[in-house]
């Protein structure tokens, strides 16, 4: 720990606490992820080795990169490159409106950081604004590879707070156990509309019954022609029937048409049939010009 | 994870220079014949793979943890960790990173002491001399030996293709495959890229039994054949190797000859 100097704390993560630092020598600022090892005796908590492992392997410029590894007695420090800030902070700071072509700019981003996960076979799995740092430069970057794990996605952090299920996708929802590359489209979705409503979540449910339902009152609910197989997941229940809202418009006002489309194609309740990371950087909505919205 | 191997760590850090791979050896090789050096492998190699089947992991976890364990020795002399105590520890590692979940450190160790007790008491005597907090230090070591380069990639998933492709039955693909894990016991894992080492071990098959018909297939292969005969030659050395070992008889002389790490750990 001698190479870095520990600055102030920016956060709490999955698997321990996050502090700014500085390179002694470059006095480049990084982030120091700090991994508690105390709780049971697991050694290096596999959400840890997770990130660490694929951090290794996937080096792209919308990924965070992971410099260094150090370990001193009993602790473990990763140390990752530094960003300002993360998405959710960035909206804090917006006072209600975003230039919408920021907003194009940072779901073009995280569409080409999520293509070269999913190209690695690598899904995230909890991408949400608070996932996604941001730079002074405006460059996007997928962060915290680590709550990802092997048997379902777990319901609480380490510090026993519940994760968030704004952006988690119907068929998790309703208790699917096999994760495709999908289940990020679905939470590229509602960051999507969220960028496009300058930071107001589109899906804010209270709990697993509650986020169905905002999300079925705005798609519809889902019925075994639209959708064959729903009522055989684990932990389907019948709600009542909504039919999908006729007008994207009054969701995402400032959106225009080929974004809206674009919307429409993340958020599809059936998962295979959502668009992929690669088709849809390829959306019309990327290639029209930047005055044309 | 199975993404591009000609990306990957294991393509750009982890496929060894034989010759540094020699020099690297050099301290252990002067108490230990080449020969006497493999067969130490081969004696842990098969300890994994008994630590990982009472487990009851998959053998993709059982090869990751070898080549680990293989990794490790390549930059590190036999002193620097007992084998013994990095052989779970590479489990450990392994079970975790290839997603198969959590195994308890505490169940690891006793399993360890009920395998050495039941299966390889003509190796070691005495009780299986670690606990918990030693396997957790050594896994810090080892993560950083390995420069947190955690995931590998396998020979068995361009086998699988490879047989699908020649369009042949179950009996070549399990003795290949068998092949594969016996090449776990040589250097090739840390020498050549797995697809190579799967159609290695497939071409050793296509001999055994007689499958003079597939020459044809292999010629056409767009693959350095003078490579693939280099871990031929490896594997089939490991069999000549292997016929004449009782290692039954001989490894407790081997252990004792292995350079020691001091101070030993507290009993």
């Amino acid at each position: 720990m001698q190479k870095y100097e520990k600055l102030e704390k920016i956060g709490e993560g999955t698997y321990g606490t996050v502090f700014k630092g500085r390179n002694r020598e470059t006095m480049e600022i990084v982030a120091l992820k700090r991994v508690r090892l105390d709780e049971d005796d697991e050694g290096v908590p596999s959400s840890a080795l997770r990130e660490i492992c694929l951090l290794k392997e996937l080096k792209h410029k919308n990924i965070v990169r992971l410099y260094d590894v150090l370990h001193s007695d009993k602790k473990l420090t990763l140390v990752f490159e530094h960003c300002d800030q993360d998405l959710k902070k960035y909206f804090d700071s917006l006072n209600g409106e975003i230039d919408m072509a920021v907003c194009r700019s940072f779901m073009l981003q995280l569409l080409r950081g999520l293509a070269f996960c999913h190209s690695h076979n690598v899904l995230h799995r909890d991408l949400k604004p608070q996932n996604l740092l941001i730079n002074k430069n405006g460059e996007l970057k997928l962060a915290d590879f680590g709550l990802a794990r092997a048997f379902g996605i777990p319901v609480k952090c380490y510090s026993a707070e519940v994760v968030t299920l704004w952006y988690r996708p119907p068929d998790v929802l309703f208790g699917a156990k096999l994760y495709t590359t999908s289940i990020d489209m679905w939470s590229a979705g509602c960051i999507f509309a969220e960028l496009a409503d300058a930071g107001r979540p589109l899906f804010p449910g209270s709990d697993v019954l509650d986020q169905l339902m905002k999300i079925f009152r705005v798609l519809g609910t889902p019925t075994e022609e639209t959708w064959p197989g729903v009522t055989h997941l684990a932990d389907y229940v019948a709600l009542p029937s909504f039919p999908p809202i006729t007008s994207w418009s009054q969701i995402v006002p400032r959106l225009n048409s080929k974004g809206r489309d674009l919307l429409q194609k993340l958020l599809v309740c059936r998962p295979n049939q959502r668009i992929s990371a690669e088709q849809a950087m390829q959306h019309p909505y990327f290639t029209e010009s930047s005055s044309n919205h | 994870m199975a993404g591009n191997f000609w990306q990957s760590s294991h393509s750009q850090q982890w496929i060894l220079d034989r010759q540094d791979l020699i020099r690297e050896r050099q301290y252990d090789l002067q108490v230990l014949s080449e020969d006497e050096y493999q067969k130490i492998f081969i004696f842990f190699a098969n300890v994994i793979q008994v630590l990982g089947e009472q487990l009851k992991l998959r053998q993709q976890v059982i090869a990751t943890a070898t080549v680990y364990f293989k990794r490790f020795y390549a930059r590190n002399s036999l002193k620097n960790i007992d084998p013994l105590l990095l052989a779970p520890t590479c489990i450990l590692l392994a079970s975790k990173v290839e997603e198969f979940g959590v195994i308890s450190n505490s169940r690891l160790i006793t399993i360890c002491q009920s395998v050495i007790k039941s299966k390889f008491s003509y190796a070691y005597t005495q009780e299986f001399p670690y606990r918990t907090n030693h396997v957790l230090e050594c896994e810090f070591y080892l993560l950083e030996n390995l420069d947190c380069c955690l995931i590998v990639y396998q020979p068995y998933r361009p086998l699988l293709q490879l047989v699908q492709d020649m369009g042949q039955e179950e009996q070549l693909l399990t003795l290949s495959w068998r092949i594969v894990n016996d090449s776990l016991r040589t250097d090739v894992c840390l020498l050549y890229p797995p697809y190579q080492i799967a159609i290695a071990c497939l071409q050793i098959a296509c001999v055994i039994l007689q499958k003079d018909s597939m020459k044809t297939w292999f010629a056409e292969l767009n693959v350095d054949l003078e490579k693939v005969q280099e871990i031929v030659r490896a594997i089939v050395n490991l069999y000549e190797l292997w016929k004449d070992w009782k290692e039954k008889d001989e490894i407790q002389m081997l252990l004792s000859k292995i350079p020691k790490p001091k101070p030993a750990p507290q009993r």
